[in-house]
């Protein structure tokens, strides 16, 4: 559905120089700073695929769905989307596309959202027995009809997000671009946004394509994740994957009998024999076990935690989401600092702006 | 046929929102109504310590004024929003929304905003137009009707052409509003004989930002005092120009976008 090959932007600014002094200078110089924002990116999306697209700020997430949405014209490389490419044939990909930005609405701000969504109906030439059809599923999952008659700019944020989902869907496209769709919502609007992606990826396999900060967004809805970091592809694969390359650690969590007296070493030595990294202390109320699942099995540490002591109840955590993201930056940037080619580059010398 | 249609469609919206803030329309026509009135105040003040304003009688000076308040009103009412992209679209990244629906951006930017503003000077101009035609006697011809409204829609040509050409430069520097307000200025002075300003001012206002074909030279050759091949001929030529021109400006200014932000 979507391929990207060898996709670069970089950003040409004149150079500036700090301080009014320099502001003047900045004038009159005709020296130019190049930002790469995104670095030779490529991957295949399939069609009825949701996949989350992670980075952290300023990391290139935006800039790239910028340009497979057609807002932006690459510097190098190709974007091609259902056999279009964005940025050429922008009218015909717009209309095969929806895109939402959570920062910064698409509506019109002082229409009512009936309004706003009549329009869009009449711009994508939407037929009205297929408008009634769409509108009445969107009202299903995303509940509009408490704020149908509101103008947009009287709408709380969530609510806001909401319309803003409804709008883009209103011509069902087959790709729709969440460009951090939960960013500032509270518990329950969260929920109901990824309700709602996932009842749309089900009934009409729409293609989603998702950045966002909230990990818990890509754990509850994306299979296929890719990673981005200083504008380059540091990973590329299905969740499950993700976790069997870099989730191996794992937390026993036990409430035990005689907790105040017990004493920890011996089980921690035991630990240790098993897995070297592994160990075992005692935290608030609890014991707890760190080690490694791919060096040692689960059933080993429990029998040993069992033998140690007298168990009550215990969990097993994997590691969290948030931890492979960090994991995953970290040995990318330490790579390109034991590589290779970036130390002459001016661009990322340069940095982010 | 669509593109009217949807622009209908659109302004039906427009006039729905303007609804919700009647108060500030109120002001807004009222204000450059006002405007308007303060101008035919000044020609008024000016023609009571001079008797004549190189050769131009204080009623054709009038009959001017009132004509060039109709392209520059019509073109307030309908592409106001090119003032918009020239302070903030590009700035803060707004113009995205243009290109991610399947209509040309261009057609979007003009149908997303109606500015009931300018019928003040749409209605300043039509009063102050009509008075002047009276007190000169000037009879009403099929001909000079004909050529009014080619030379207010090539006025309006202009205007829009140039002010769009002015506000896409803000997909370079961001902010070019600077530029709109000094073509303005240059506007101002169209509201007069071209015969009062040096050399060149007039090479400006007639070749540069034409605006003196908005008002002077077409409302001149209706006079009769003008030939109508310069007051009309260079009108539409004027207009096509001005509008060769902002295209250029406009298509090579959609490739320089860079958005904004997140």
């Amino acid at each position: 559905m979507i391929r990207v090959d060898g996709l670069c932007k970089t950003f040409k600014a004149p150079k500036r120089f700090p301080g009014l002094r320099g502001a003047v200078k900045g004038l009159f110089s005709r020296e130019y700073t190049y930002t790469t924002a995104v670095d030779d990116v490529s991957f295949r999306i399939a069609e009825g695929e949701v996949v989350g697209y992670i980075g952290a700020n300023g990391a290139g997430k935006s800039t790239t769905i910028k340009m497979m949405t057609g807002i932006l014209t690459p510097s190098a490389g190709r974007v091609t989307v259902a056999g279009v490419v964005p940025y050429e044939n922008r009218m015909l990909n717009a209309s095969r596309i929806g895109v939402v930005f959570g920062q910064r609405t698409q509506l019109w701000w002082d229409l009512p959202v009936s309004e706003s969504l009549s329009l869009l109906r009449d711009i994508y030439e939407v037929k009205p027995a297929e408008y009634q059809e769409r509108l009445a599923f969107l009202n299903g999952v995303l509940e509009l009809d408490e704020f149908m008659m509101s103008p947009v700019r009287t709408l709380s944020l969530g609510q806001r997000m909401r319309a803003d989902l409804a709008a883009s869907l209103i011509h069902r496209p087959k790709v729709l671009y969440l460009d951090e769709p939960t960013i500032g919502l509270d518990a329950i609007v969260k929920e109901r946004v990824r309700g709602a992606v996932k009842e749309l990826n089900r009934s009409y396999g729409t293609t989603i394509v998702l950045t966002t900060h909230d990990l818990a967004d890509i754990e509850e809805l994306c299979r296929h994740i890719i990673v981005i970091d200083r504008g380059r592809k540091v990973y590329d694969g299905t969740l499950p994957e993700l976790r069997a390359a870099y989730g191996r650690g794992r937390t026993i969590r036990a409430h035990i009998a005689g907790f105040a007296s017990f004493d920890p070493a011996a089980l921690d030595a035991a630990l240790k024999a098993l897995d070297p990294g592994a160990s075992a202390r005692k935290e608030a109320d609890e014991l707890v076990a760190r080690f490694d699942a791919s060096a040692t099995g689960i059933a080993k540490v429990v029998q040993a935690l069992m033998a140690a002591c007298e168990i009550a109840d215990y969990t097993v955590e994997e590691t969290p989401i948030e931890d492979i993201v960090k994991r995953i930056y970290a040995e990318a940037r330490r790579d390109v600092v034991a590589g290779d080619s970036v130390a002459g580059d001016p661009a990322a010398a340069a940095g982010r702006i | 046929m669509r593109y009217l249609r949807l622009y209908l469609k659109y302004n039906a919206q427009n006039v729905k929102s303007l609804m919700s803030y009647r108060a500030d329309f109120l002001m807004g026509f009222l204000g450059f109504l006002g405007n308007q009135l303060l101008g035919v105040a000044f020609i008024g003040f000016l023609f009571s310590a001079i008797p004549s304003l190189a050769g131009w009688s204080f009623d054709e000076i009038l009959f001017i004024y009132g004509f060039a308040q109709l392209p520059r009103g019509l073109d307030h009412v309908l592409t106001d929003n090119f003032w918009i992209l020239a302070w903030r679209m590009v700035a803060k990244g707004e113009f995205d929304r243009f290109l991610l629906r399947p209509l040309p951006p261009l057609f979007q930017l003009v149908a997303d905003r109606f500015q009931p503003d300018g019928f003040g000077e749409l209605v300043a101009g039509v009063a102050v137009l009509a008075i002047a035609w009276g007190r000169l006697g000037l009879n009403i011809s099929f001909g000079r009707l004909a050529a009014l409204a080619i030379a207010v829609t090539a006025g309006f040509f202009i205007y829009a052409g140039v002010k769009l050409a002015l506000a896409s430069l803000a997909f370079w520097v961001k902010n070019s509003q600077g530029y709109l307000f000094m073509a303005y200025k240059v506007g101002d002075f169209s509201m007069y004989p071209v015969g009062v300003f040096p050399k060149a001012l007039r090479f400006v206002m007639s070749f540069i930002l034409p605006f003196a074909f908005t008002a002077y030279y077409p409302a001149a050759a209706i006079l009769g005092r003008e030939s109508m091949a310069l007051g009309l001929g260079g009108s539409v030529l004027a207009a096509a120009a001005a509008c060769l021109v902002a295209s250029l400006a406009w298509q090579s200014g959609l490739k320089a976008y860079e958005s904004a932000g997140s």
